[in-house]
């Protein structure tokens, strides 16, 4: 007499095999889908490199004909700044406060890149005092989120270890990888706020062989370290990275 | 067999009760007074109500109550003294003291609690609320699950009965039972039905009391044994109530106390068959109302693998992703990889180049060491030159050769 397989016992199998199969699925397209944005993530670093190069160059011709005729290059004023934060919580007037919030420096040695305009230029006036700031290069954009990035997912600080990270966060925006991202942020691209607000702000440490000798407080061109320090930025970034 | 009973309602349908037929509900066997099978009868509807032993417990601790004496201390206990306080100024404590002479009581303290021969702290008193009233309701629940409890052979045996040789539970005997006269006769029945193992261990434990209670008339304990339930008593009362251990009620005056002693369901129950059938009477529609169920089916797995819950679940969710470590993608080629692919190829690429560079040195140091050896040979030549050129005195004819 052959035993009957019990019912229950036949549904979960069933089921089981649906699960799998479904799983199945689901690891083939998400194999695919990685394999797909490899290449665009190559594709479009391709696309970034060039356009980096094609900037530069169009920069040093302009400076060679402005030379050949006699005449001056202006470079256009610079649309990207990183503030740093270099001085504590304690004491400070509630209108810097209020700005420091508002550009997310609520730490002592706090970093965050932000899109010069009027009005972020009159608030940095204002701050001045309290924070450094200066117009970062490509590769310390890089630096930066390579090795400090971390995105806002669901309101949690979580690590850029993989492009996931960044599709997640602001993949409905078109910035898909790292590469995109980095683009988006040093060329102030149309969504530079979503992809700056998905940036975390990034903890430095303090920089190794410390601020100046005189004293952190006084302005960068008095010898001290508070205020636009333009291009110097980047230097003082890879001794606080 | 209750959780029997649940099962089969449910296959006949969502009107329990109404549109049960009797072949629906399980048969219990009917003993004649030698053991031996004689009849069948259903099993009544309150032996499938639900078993709660909360209830119970509730009921019997406050049931249990009902029967108490009143005690309290003499209402002039230690008050039947004229003492009154020195005051202050004596050198003695302030507490009342006995007036007087000639007696070793004068100048002792009174009326206080602390005082030797004084009243207690808050005497006792008779008004003591005694009695506990409890809702009908409730004592009929737990009647109903008493009785529920009796007819479960694993909570009979639980509670301890001796119910081995027993040969069905709940045990019915024919109304024979209910005209027994003699107490041999009733040991003799017990015997044969297999219930004399129960009234035996009840013998057997008969013991002194441990505690005051000995000296306050109730000097020895006893296990309890199997309750006979009949319906007309005919003679059972007398027959059967000398055995130690047994008890004896009448269907229509169901006690929990009897049904759980100490708050323990489960009771060994005899029955008469007029006794279970008239169950059939007093618990029903027209009766007392037998409590319902909460859950109709209990059995959880079954119902959340049922396919009319699972065909509306949502799917299973995922457990989060976690992010392991993050790895330095500036000095980790791998890490670069995941974000930045064209840059870490370049990066590789350029490490590959570094690394055959490095193994070019070899050649390339090679290469300048010849060279090097090589220009060393002229060296020599033009050491000598210069010394003979040094030697020389004169400028020579056409100011180059040397003659």
């Amino acid at each position: 007499m052959a035993l009957k397989v019990p019912e229950s016992v036949l549904k979960k199998q069933a089921t089981q095999a649906k699960i799998a199969e479904q799983a199945k699925q689901a690891s083939y397209e998400a194999r695919q889908k990685k394999r797909q944005d490899k290449k665009d993530a190559i594709a479009a670093a391709e696309k970034y490199s060039a356009e980096y190069k094609a900037t530069e160059d169009a920069a040093i011709a302009n400076r060679r004909q402005a030379k050949a005729q006699g005449g001056f290059y202006v470079p256009s004023m610079p649309k990207l700044a990183l503030i740093i934060r270099i001085r504590g919580t304690i004491g400070v007037s509630p209108k810097a406060k209020k700005i420091m919030q508002l550009f997310r420096l609520r730490q002592i040695h706090n970093a965050t890149f932000v899109k010069l305009n009027e009005s972020t230029i009159r608030m940095l006036r204002l701050i001045e005092p309290y924070v450094t700031y200066g117009y970062p290069s490509r590769s310390t954009v890089e630096k930066l989120i390579y090795k400090r990035g971390f995105g806002k997912l669901n309101k949690q600080r979580i690590p850029i270890a993989d492009n996931s990270v960044i599709e997640e966060g602001v993949g409905s925006v078109g910035i898909k990888c790292c590469a995109d991202l980095i683009h988006e942020i040093y060329t102030v691209g149309p969504n530079f706020k979503e992809a700056n607000n998905f940036l975390w702000p990034f903890k430095l440490t303090s920089p190794r062989g410390g601020f100046s000798n005189k004293t952190k407080l006084v302005h960068f061109l008095e010898g001290g370290e508070a205020g636009n320090r333009g291009e110097e930025i980047n230097k003082l970034v890879k001794r606080m990275i | 067999m209750s959780g029997n009973q649940r099962l089969l309602r449910r296959e006949t349908g969502p009107l329990l009760r109404i549109a049960e037929t009797m072949a629906a509900r399980p048969l219990v066997s009917i003993f004649s007074l030698t053991g031996e099978k004689s009849g069948e009868t259903t099993l009544p509807e309150v032996m499938s109500a639900p078993i709660r032993t909360d209830i119970v417990q509730f009921v019997h601790i406050n049931m249990n109550k009902n029967h108490r004496q009143a005690y309290a201390v003499n209402i002039h206990a230690g008050k039947q003294v004229s003492a009154e306080s020195w005051g202050t100024g004596r050198a003695v404590a302030r507490i009342p003291r006995v007036g007087g002479g000639g007696t070793s009581r004068s100048g002792q303290g009174a009326f206080g609690n602390m005082c030797r021969g004084g009243r207690m702290f808050a005497p006792t008193k008779t008004w003591r609320k005694w009695h506990r009233k409890i809702n009908v309701t409730q004592k009929r629940y737990a009647v109903a699950s008493a009785l529920a409890a009796s007819a479960v052979p694993a909570l009979v045996m639980a509670r301890g009965h001796k119910i081995d040789e027993v040969p069905e539970i709940p045990l019915v005997l024919d109304n024979s039972l209910e005209s027994a006269k003699k107490t041999s006769a009733a040991k003799d029945i017990l015997a044969a039905i297999g219930a004399i193992d129960d009234v035996n261990k009840a013998a057997e434990s008969k013991k002194i009391r441990a505690g005051k209670g000995k000296a306050r008339n109730r000097r020895y304990t006893l296990r309890r044994g199997p309750l006979v339930i009949y319906k007309t008593n005919d003679g059972v009362e007398q027959a059967f109530r000398n055995l130690p251990g047994v008890e004896l009620c009448c269907v229509d005056r169901l006690n929990l106390l009897q049904l759980a002693p100490g708050g323990h369901m489960g009771r060994f129950c005899i029955w008469s068959q007029a006794a279970l059938d008239a169950l059939n009477e007093i618990y029903g529609k027209n009766g007392k109302a037998i409590p319902e169920d909460i859950m109709a089916n209990a059995d959880l797995a079954r119902l959340i693998n049922s396919d009319e819950i699972q065909s509306v679940l949502n799917p299973a969710k995922r457990a989060n992703k976690k992010f392991l470590r993050k790895k330095n993608p500036l000095t980790s080629i791998k890490a670069l990889a995941k974000l930045d692919p064209y840059a870490a190829a370049a990066r590789e690429s350029e490490q590959r180049a570094e690394a055959a560079r490095k193994d070019q040195r070899a050649a390339i140091l090679k290469k300048r060491r010849e060279t090097a050896k090589s220009k060393k040979q002229y060296r020599a030549q033009g050491l000598a030159f210069y010394e003979k050129v040094s030697k020389q005195g004169d400028v020579c004819a056409n100011g180059f050769t040397i003659a």
